[in-house]
């Protein structure tokens, strides 16, 4: 098994009068771990369907290593999709599941089965070839989905958010094992969720698409480190975000004047004096003053903490909205109470034009 | 039992409980165990008793005019055996109202050869039209439930229920005018030069058995499309897709996917078919009309009202009942469902 790119070339699909992704062009390495984030609704199943060829875009192109997929259906891809509810056929045993694709192919039956016994040892199932998919459990069945979709030997698989249905520690763990299947094969990874934490961990590289929009593409670290829109900056992990307006400038840092006075970031949008601006800093860039005092710092009221165990979380409520510290827990958090100050650093902190933010 | 009293109070069961009985007994098994008790019994009545009869009364007659003419012990003696036809005359008649009856499975043994070729005939004939309607209904069923967008389906399901708002008799009869001698298909036909009236040239399409074929389906065709619908509706779209994403064709997506999901449906779908139209009446009777030879369910209808023997009637169709029985039990063991899947 070898993977191979994919590239949408200003691809455009519209239902009706909706359009569910404006004009974008993508490109997907061969053998990368690719994830496509955002909200529910934003067009991220859309660019799947349209890959796997559920779906015809309705402008421009897919392209799966040199061939051109217009005209060819789901059948005829080098593509293969686990679905989210995982769609396992209730009737079948697992090893014929696993076997389907190769039995569509007309491979004998012995060959297939043999093949799906050993797909079903790769994922680490066996003895359970005989049992139908309702014996297994939740995580078994996301494995029999997986070999069934590595059966037909893809160069693409997609998962459109195949692990939404699993419990927490499950979910962890199948993180680490689809890593570790893509690894092992080398096939494109397209993966398509809601989760960023799921995004963050697995992927090489994340497309964030907000409304049919792709908004950004980059390594996980660049989305987390260097968001380029405040969605971005909003959607994938915590921000504090702080509204003002450019008191002044220059080609690295601008100083936004906000109701908690005027505070320093990075002038990623290359803005200028008198300009409305958004300010964002991670809860975890930020600390609660204490000695040494960083760049920027305020007063803020404290509201309550979270203990997370290691860490804490501590509320803070300012005219500008809620101010969020992320701290390690070093046991001194217990006595804050009315206003306290807070803190960042400049090269911490993302000036950006204003943008719709990820209100969940 | 209980959790009904506690959901509905005792009254309320006890209606429940009451209806459910009377349906049971009075409307199934009474029916039912009259019928096979009227099939298994045979009057053993001489056929002569008519004519005994008729002969003992002229007898009678002639004894009773001669008596007037007869003096003393003459009279006396005439008289005695005017009493003893009279009571072998209500004897007689006693047996002709009252015949003795004998248990036995006659009725059932003794078909003729021809009734028997019509039993059979009918019953492959129904199961022909059992599997026609199947390969019409279930592409029919599948594209309402899964092709069609939902405000298209509900069309399409409404425009298969209004027939059946109209009297069975009168759908038939609109077949019959579809495919009479000078009906709109021939007049189609005549229309295209291809057949002529004059000559009488048209296709005889009523003495095939082809065309109770169509009548049955068409009479019947919901019976085997609503049970089919309904399995295949509850069926994921994304099954649909994930055999498609696999490579299959649309026959593998239908013969590995579609079809065992549905056989509930199907099984259903069947049995209701071959049982209507093996025991349709009306639909033979108006289609054929006597042409093409009787359907073992006219053979039935002339034992009862035609040749007044209920007890063979009787065990024609309690043999019917029982061929019936037997392929919903084929039916069962081919599709590997269980009575509470049918249920369903």
């Amino acid at each position: 098994m070898r993977g191979k790119d994919v590239r949408l070339e200003d691809v455009v699909m519209r239902f009706g009068d909706f359009t569910a992704v404006q004009k974008t062009s993508l490109k997907i390495n061969a053998g990368e771990f690719f994830s496509v984030l955002g909200p529910s609704g934003c067009g991220k199943t859309t660019i799947l369907r349209m890959v796997s060829g559920f779906i015809e875009p309705t402008e421009g192109s897919v392209f799966i290593g040199e061939d051109n997929m217009r005209g060819l259906g789901p059948a005829r891809r080098p593509t293969a999709l686990i679905f989210q509810n995982l769609a396992l056929f209730p009737l079948m045993s697992n090893w014929e599941n696993v076997a389907f694709g190769l039995e569509a192919r007309g491979i004998d039956r012995k060959t297939r089965r043999n093949r799906a016994f050993e797909l079903l040892a790769l994922v680490g199932l066996q003895g359970h070839e005989e049992k139908t998919p309702a014996e297994l459990s939740g995580g078994q069945k996301q494995r029999v989905a997986i070999a069934r979709a590595l059966a037909v030997e893809p160069a693409v698989l997609l998962l459109d958010e195949p692990l939404s249905a699993l419990d927490l520690k499950l979910r962890q763990y199948m993180r680490a094992e689809l890593k570790e299947i893509q690894r092992k094969t080398g096939v494109t990874f397209i993966f398509i969720t809601h989760d960023q934490g799921e995004a963050l961990t697995m992927s090489d590289r994340i497309a964030v698409m907000k409304a049919g929009v792709v908004e950004q593409v980059d390594t996980v670290d660049n989305i987390y480190a260097n968001p380029k829109t405040p969605f971005v900056a909003t959607f994938v992990g915590e921000n504090n975000v702080l509204q003002g307006k450019v008191a002044q400038a220059d080609k690295e840092y601008a100083v936004v004047e906000t109701s908690q006075g005027p505070l320093r970031g990075l002038n990623q949008d290359g803005l200028s004096a008198g300009e409305t601006a958004m300010l964002f800093v991670r809860p975890e860039r930020t600390v609660l003053v204490n000695g040494v005092i960083p760049d920027n710092s305020f007063e803020a009221h404290f509201e309550r903490r979270d203990l997370e165990g290691a860490y804490v979380n501590l509320f803070f409520k300012t005219d500008a909205g809620p101010f969020i510290v992320h701290e390690a827990n070093r046991g001194r958090h217990g006595d804050l109470a009315g206003a306290a100050k807070v803190g960042f650093n400049a090269g911490d902190a993302i000036v950006m034009r204003p943008g719709e933010v990820d209100n969940e | 039992m209980n959790e009904l009293i506690r959901s509905y109070g005792k009254g309320l069961t006890a209606v429940f409980v009451t209806l459910t009985a009377f349906w049971l007994l009075i409307l199934i098994i009474l029916p039912q165990a009259f019928m096979l008790e009227h099939s298994l019994w045979i009057i053993d009545r001489d056929d002569q008793l008519g004519m005994k009869i008729d002969r003992a009364y002229s007898d009678l007659g002639l004894m009773e005019y001669d008596l007037n003419s007869k003096e003393g012990d003459e009279k006396t003696a005439l008289q005695e055996e005017v009493d003893s036809l009279k009571a072998t005359i209500a004897e007689l008649e006693a047996q002709e109202t009252d015949p003795p009856t004998v248990y036995g499975l006659q009725n059932y043994t003794k078909m003729s050869s021809l009734h028997f070729t019509i039993f059979v005939k009918s019953i492959v004939y129904a199961l022909m039209v059992t599997v026609l309607a199947l390969i019409v209904c279930y592409p029919i069923a599948f594209t309402i439930a899964k092709l069609a967008t939902p405000q298209r389906a509900a069309l399409l399901l409404l425009g298969l229920i209004i027939p059946y708002a109209i009297n069975e008799l009168l759908r038939v009869y609109a077949w019959l005018m579809i495919l009479d001698y000078q009906g709109v298909v021939n007049s189609f036909l005549a229309w295209l030069g291809l057949v002529s009236f004059e000559n009488k040239s048209w296709v005889p399409f009523l003495e095939y058995s082809g065309s109770v074929f169509v009548a049955l389906i068409y009479a019947y065709v919901l019976f085997m499309i609503f049970p089919i619908y309904n399995t295949v509706d509850t069926l994921d779209k994304n099954q649909l897709e994930a055999s498609r994403d696999l490579g299959a064709s649309t026959f593998r997506t239908h013969w590995r996917v579609v079809i065992p999901h549905a056989k509930p449906g199907i099984a259903v779908g069947c049995i209701m078919t071959f049982m209507l139209s093996v025991g349709s009446y009306s639909v033979p009777q108006i289609m054929t009309r006597g042409k093409s030879g009787d359907w073992f369910s006219q053979l039935i209808y002339r034992q009862f009202f035609e040749s007044q023997n209920w007890n063979v009637g009787a065990a024609y169709s309690f043999s019917l009942v029982l061929v019936c029985l037997g392929f919903i039990l084929i039916m069962m063991k081919v599709f590997k469902v269980g009575i509470r899947d049918i249920a369903k």
